[in-house]
């Protein structure tokens, strides 16, 4: 891997010597990487190059799934998360994580963001219908939904459905989300909605975003890793990367010689 | 090739051979059969119960005597019992059912997930006599001796549901029937309730965890409201099941048309009394007509049961 140039900001996330494996197959090889707080990290790299396993490992979804495990270190709030003694509810609202498909809980518009809520704060009711509206608007959705918020949220298009799964993912005020290819089953409208949302977010999150679509990353990344073959080959600012990437995997990736 | 009309490439002209036609009548001929058959079945059931409601008329549904010596027959002790014995086997097999489907699903791992799942399968396939040899054999000898004599001391004295708990220790009776029918239902409901909860997006599930819920939380508020429809249709299948069973429950129901409070105390299932006393009714006599008459009760309340089940959950996915 390339000696990666000091990024200013802290990091939010450090990965350390991270290898991952599902069963016998060896899915991340000692990664190393940070993810620099208030900035969005862009990951690119073809299927199955790990990109969404190391988000799987940020806020260990990997543990549902038995046979799954990670060695290494991942420190958030200067403690490792791979660590026995981790509070998983905790750390999983602190790390948030939106899904490639929206995945609107089977409750109405409100119920899908206060629910979440409710698990990790007491709020009364004014605060409640207050912190509802906050996210909604953060994620331009209110207008669309004000007069509809209990009515069932499958019922939203697919486009504000992921709205209203990143407005979820941010009510619970995690310090990280984490966005697994968020507007690859979206429209281009809503893809540039949600692309302008990131752009806001970051002011108050840490962002990590995996995505197929180079010129998203180009878009909205402030730093970007390309990963291949379970190795990240290189990261660097977004500016960078995609005009004067130095490893000719890069380079090759970026100008679509494969992948 | 020539591209004559007849050719299989041509685009008009005659369909080569008609098996298209003749499957379609197979299959529709399949469907309407089915039809048939339960519309046969209603009508031989009312027809032969005719002469019982010719001579009770529809007072045979609430009466509860079955005197074949005064040739006085009613219903309601028999439905009495079906219907007790049927809900508190819903009552203790479903939280069972739950449990072990919540397990297998959620925490167990793979592999001895598949082979528990695999047995309690097998749990269906025992034929129900033999519940009912075990039940006789050893479930009635336990509640007589140990189980109903403890509650009787003890929950028989609260106030309120102290009535449940009355009554001699026969072993046989109303809470022993149900809880063989439970035994007997758990496995559909729980093997219904696993495959409803594997046919979950995983995404779905991750989601949820995702938001820092713990696993009873990802349970109670994302897969049980998801699943609502399919789980309800599991456990009214188990109530299906229930009400028809036969075989086991007569061999510990205790045989006694009566209707009361103590759970403790013999009854008789719509099902029970049929198997017992039907072979010995000369056809065409009035015990005959009546018990077509329970059976078409029977019939009926299992029907019942379905539509409800139907409007319940038409009701709950409007709302």
């Amino acid at each position: 891997m390339t000696v990666v140039e000091k990024n200013p900001a802290p990091a939010a996330i450090s990965v350390r010597n991270l290898d991952f494996y599902y069963g016998a197959n060896h899915a991340l090889k000692n990664i190393s990487i940070d993810f620099p707080q208030g900035q969005v990290t862009g990951m690119i790299g073809p299927s199955g190059c790990g990109k969404s396993t190391l988000l799987r490992v940020l806020n260990r979804m990997y543990d549902l799934y038995p046979g799954q495990r990670a060695t290494g270190e991942v420190i958030f709030d200067g403690c490792n998360i791979l660590g026995p003694r981790v509070n998983l509810n905790v750390l999983r609202s602190r790390v948030g994580m939106v899904f490639q498909k929206p995945t609107p809980f089977p409750m109405s518009i409100y119920d899908n963001i206060a629910f979440g809520v409710r698990l990790h704060e007491r709020l009364d009711r004014a605060a409640m219908d207050g912190r509802v509206e906050d996210v909604l608007r953060r994620v331009a959705l209110w207008p669309e939904v004000r007069d509809r918020l209990h009515d069932s949220a499958a019922a939203l298009s697919g486009g504000q459905q992921q709205r209203l799964c990143i407005a979820r993912t941010i009510a619970t005020r995690p310090e990280v989300v984490l966005l697994d290819e968020p507007t690859s089953a979206l429209d281009p409208v809503s893809t540039a909605r949600i692309e302008e949302l990131l752009d806001e977010l970051k002011a108050d999150f840490t962002i990590a975003i995996v995505t197929h679509n180079l010129q998203q990353a180009a878009r909205c990344a402030d730093q970007v890793a390309f990963f291949y073959m379970g190795e990240v080959v290189e990261v660097d600012g977004a500016d960078r990367m995609f005009t004067a990437p130095r490893e000719k995997r890069t380079q090759d990736y970026i100008t679509g010689r494969f992948g | 090739m020539d591209r004559s009309a007849t050719s299989p490439s041509a685009l008009t002209g005659a369909v080569k051979g008609n098996g298209d036609a003749v499957f379609a009548t197979i299959v529709r001929c399949a469907a309407v059969l089915i039809l048939l058959g339960l519309g046969g079945m209603v009508a031989v059931m009312a027809w032969g119960a005719r002469a019982a409601f010719a001579r009770f008329g529809l007072g045979f549904v609430l009466d509860k005597a079955w005197n074949p010596v005064t040739q006085h027959f009613g219903a309601a002790a028999p439905m009495f019992g079906t219907l007790v014995t049927s809900l508190l086997a819903i009552a203790l097999a479903v939280p069972l059912a739950f449990g072990i489907a919540v397990w297998l699903t959620e925490i167990a791992s793979p592999r001895i997930s598949g082979v528990i799942g695999t047995l309690i399968q097998l749990l269906a396939a025992v034929p129900s006599i033999i519940f009912g040899m075990w039940g006789f054999a050893v479930l009635v000898p336990f509640m007589a001796h140990y189980v109903e004599p403890f509650a009787n001391h003890t929950l028989g004295h609260v106030p309120g549901i102290g009535q449940l708990f009355h009554g001699a220790p026969y072993g046989t009776g109303f809470l022993t029937g149900g809880m063989i029918l439970a035994v007997m239902i758990t496995p559909f409901i729980s093997a219904v309730m696993r495959d409803v909860f594997l046919s979950m997006p995983a995404v779905l599930k991750e989601s949820a965890y995702g938001l820092g819920m713990t696993r009873w939380e990802v349970v109670r508020r994302i897969i049980l409201p998801w699943s609502r429809t399919s789980v309800v249709g599991g456990i009214m299948l188990g109530l299906g099941r229930a009400l028809g069973e036969t075989m086991a429950i007569t061999f510990v129901i205790g045989n006694a048309n009566h209707i009361g409070w103590s759970l403790f105390s013999p009854g008789n299932t719509i099902a029970s009394l049929i198997a017992l006393e039907f072979p010995e009714s000369a056809v065409g006599s009035l015990k005959f007509s009546s018990l077509m008459a329970v059976g078409f009760l029977l019939m009926l309340i299992s029907l019942a049961t379905l539509v409800c089940s139907r409007l319940l959950l038409r009701t709950r996915a409007a709302g």
